[in-house]
């Protein structure tokens, strides 16, 4: 940490605001807040580009990403799995790389030029998108095999951070366990949708290779990080901005049972659910809490539908909440009042009775301001302790 | 009248092969091709924009049923004798903006509105300002429809449109914008016409903003 006035006094108010609430390790709040118990605080999870992270760095004069997250008061600590050792990822002559799935990705840079300049890893290749049968699909040469990875560092690497915090085994995002968003990238989006209206066979081939893949390779994750894990993350966007992207009868068709599976695979590790997804999906939460669901991540305030006042009053006995801090219109848009509204609204609703972990609903994304930034985590410290 | 009738359900569930036999025969029985397109494709969009308001179809089915409307549209193109529909419509050009290179979106947009009965230019991805504005000039376009999918990328909308204003043809065209990171707040600030939040409600903005 460097130690200039300056730094010193930016990062008063969080301390200050620590010292007052803290009594308790990060992993025993989050522990308690996930079993719906009250902790000292509400505990905090930290999502955001890689643009913001460094930017954070320098604004708090952190020199590490973990001395940034200890000041910072972030109980979750995120373990990505085990190491890649398969083939080398294939890189073609049009800058495109291979990933797990045999998907080509290209980089693509936003806001060139400007100050919120970032980049984004993009689906460029489908390799599945123009077969037309079963059997096509069955002998593609690019599914993956749970024997393409190194399970001997994961345990330490989470031991690491256990007893302190909390650690979610949160996967790579591009190859997080999923049904739905490995098939669009393998499929392509559009012809996935097509595919679901009216494809079945080919919808339920392609879910079958990725339930299968994730069905074997989570158990040996699992045994490898030998009870170092708290919780096990998994993550596939079935919502849009207004409803959910598809209807709960073909959620229930195509989806239940591999959900249901994920689920009871990390429950017979002792480890708890967390699942992402953006947008609403107020529809499907009776069933994500059916089949084994412990915590709902994302909570987007803006998607209709998903306010945390009514998802606490409706589900909150059940199901226990991350999120619900605005990126697409309070962090890059509002001001730091309203950062600070939001925050406290979120705490005043899903405080009582534990069950929440204050996060944004997705990455804080590098069109946000620092003063605004500050504000969020400010108002966590300010209005989490019980 | 019946086949109409039919028509409609097919558009509207996505039965593009049936859709397009029966627009052939429709066309065969000298029905018009207007009157196909606003009692077949445009009746059968509007029964599945209902229902999706109702959540009772979502994605899939816009999906399918976007790609049926765009179908029977190119069998009665070579039809349209006394003037192309678009020229009654209106012509859209439409893109997602520069830095985002997401498109389901869109497309779905694209081929509603191009199901509904306008032109549309379609530039793809990742377009730069300076493009939108050269195409909408070459095409002499009545509308400009922009989509983003990300928070940051959506500010490039706003640089299109300033780039409009520079250019001197703001008053001559109408902006309508949308993707997952807008609303009308963001709409109204950056001085678009129009915000839809789906592809049915895009259509119905599209017709009101060309009228």
């Amino acid at each position: 940490m460097k130690e200039d006035k300056l730094y010193k006094d930016r990062r008063y108010k969080i301390n200050e605001l620590r010292a007052k609430n803290e009594k308790m390790t990060a992993r025993e709040r989050t522990l308690k807040a996930i079993n719906f118990e009250e902790a000292d605080r509400i505990p905090i999870d930290n999502w955001m580009v890689p643009e913001i992270k460094k930017r954070c760095q320098e604004y708090w004069g952190c020199e590490t990403d973990n001395e940034l997250l200890a000041f910072l008061g972030v109980d979750v600590r995120d373990n990505y799995g085990p190491s890649y050792v398969g083939q080398e990822f294939k890189k073609f002559d049009d800058g495109t790389v291979a990933d797990l799935w045999g998907v080509r990705r290209k980089i693509v840079t936003y806001g060139k030029g400007t100050s919120y300049e970032g980049i984004f890893k993009e689906v460029a290749w489908s390799p599945l998108e123009h077969m037309n049968t079963v059997e096509e699909i069955n002998s593609y040469d690019g599914w993956p095999s749970p024997d393409w990875w190194d399970y001997s560092k994961v345990k330490s690497d989470c031991a690491a951070w256990h007893p302190e915090y909390f650690v979610l085994n949160k996967g790579d995002r591009l190859d997080r366990t999923a049904q739905l968003k490995p098939m669009m990238y393998l499929r392509g989006i559009e012809q996935t949708f097509i595919d679901l209206a009216e494809n079945p066979k080919i919808v339920e081939c392609i879910r079958d290779h990725v339930v299968n893949y994730f069905v074997e390779y989570n158990p040996r994750v699992f045994e490898a990080v030998g009870g170092e894990v708290d919780m096990f993350m998994m993550g596939d966007d079935v919502g849009g901005q207004r409803g959910p992207l598809i209807s709960r009868e073909m959620w229930r068709r195509y989806f239940r049972d591999g959900f249901r599976k994920y689920c009871d695979i990390a429950h017979s590790f002792g480890l708890k659910v967390m699942y992402h997804t953006c947008g609403d999906v107020y529809q499907l939460i009776p069933d994500f809490i059916d089949n084994g669901l412990d915590m709902l991540q994302s909570l987007q305030p803006r998607a209709t539908n998903m306010d945390i006042k009514r998802l606490k009053q409706e589900f909150g006995k059940h199901l226990s909440f991350q999120g619900a801090m605005d990126i697409q219109q309070v962090l890059p848009l509002g001001r730091a009042e309203d950062v600070k509204k939001m925050v406290k609204y979120a705490a005043d609703n899903a405080k009582p009775g534990g069950g929440y972990i204050f996060c944004t609903s997705h990455n804080i994304q590098a069109d946000t301001s620092m003063e605004n930034v500050v504000a969020l985590f400010e108002a966590y410290h300010e209005y989490g302790g019980y | 009248m019946e086949g109409l009738k039919k028509l409609a359900e097919y558009v509207e569930y996505g039965k593009r092969q049936e859709a397009k036999s029966l627009a052939q025969k429709l066309l065969g029985e000298n029905i018009s091709p207007d009157t196909i397109v606003k009692e077949g494709i445009m009746a059968g969009l509007n029964a599945l924009g209902e229902r999706f308001e109702k959540f009772e179809a979502f994605v899939p089915e816009l999906m399918v049923a976007g790609r049926a409307a765009k179908e029977v549209l190119e069998v009665l193109k070579p039809k349209m004798t006394q003037g192309p529909l678009h020229k009654i419509k209106g012509t859209v050009v439409i893109g997602t903006v520069e830095g985002d290179v997401h498109d389901v979106g869109k497309n779905i947009v694209a081929m509603v509105i191009e199901g509904g009965g306008f032109k549309v230019i379609d530039l793809g991805v990742d377009v730069p300002p300076s493009k939108f504005i050269k195409e909408v000039k070459y095409h002499e376009a009545n509308i400009l429809a922009l989509s983003a999918l990300y928070t940051p990328t959506r500010l490039a909308m706003k640089g299109t449109l300033e780039l409009l204003r520079t250019e001197g043809i703001r008053d001559s065209i109408k902006v309508m914008v949308g993707g997952a990171p807008i609303d009308q707040n963001f709409c109204d600030l950056i001085g678009a016409d129009g915000y839809a939040p789906d592809a049915p409600a895009a259509l119905k903005l599209a017709e009101r903003l060309a009228n």
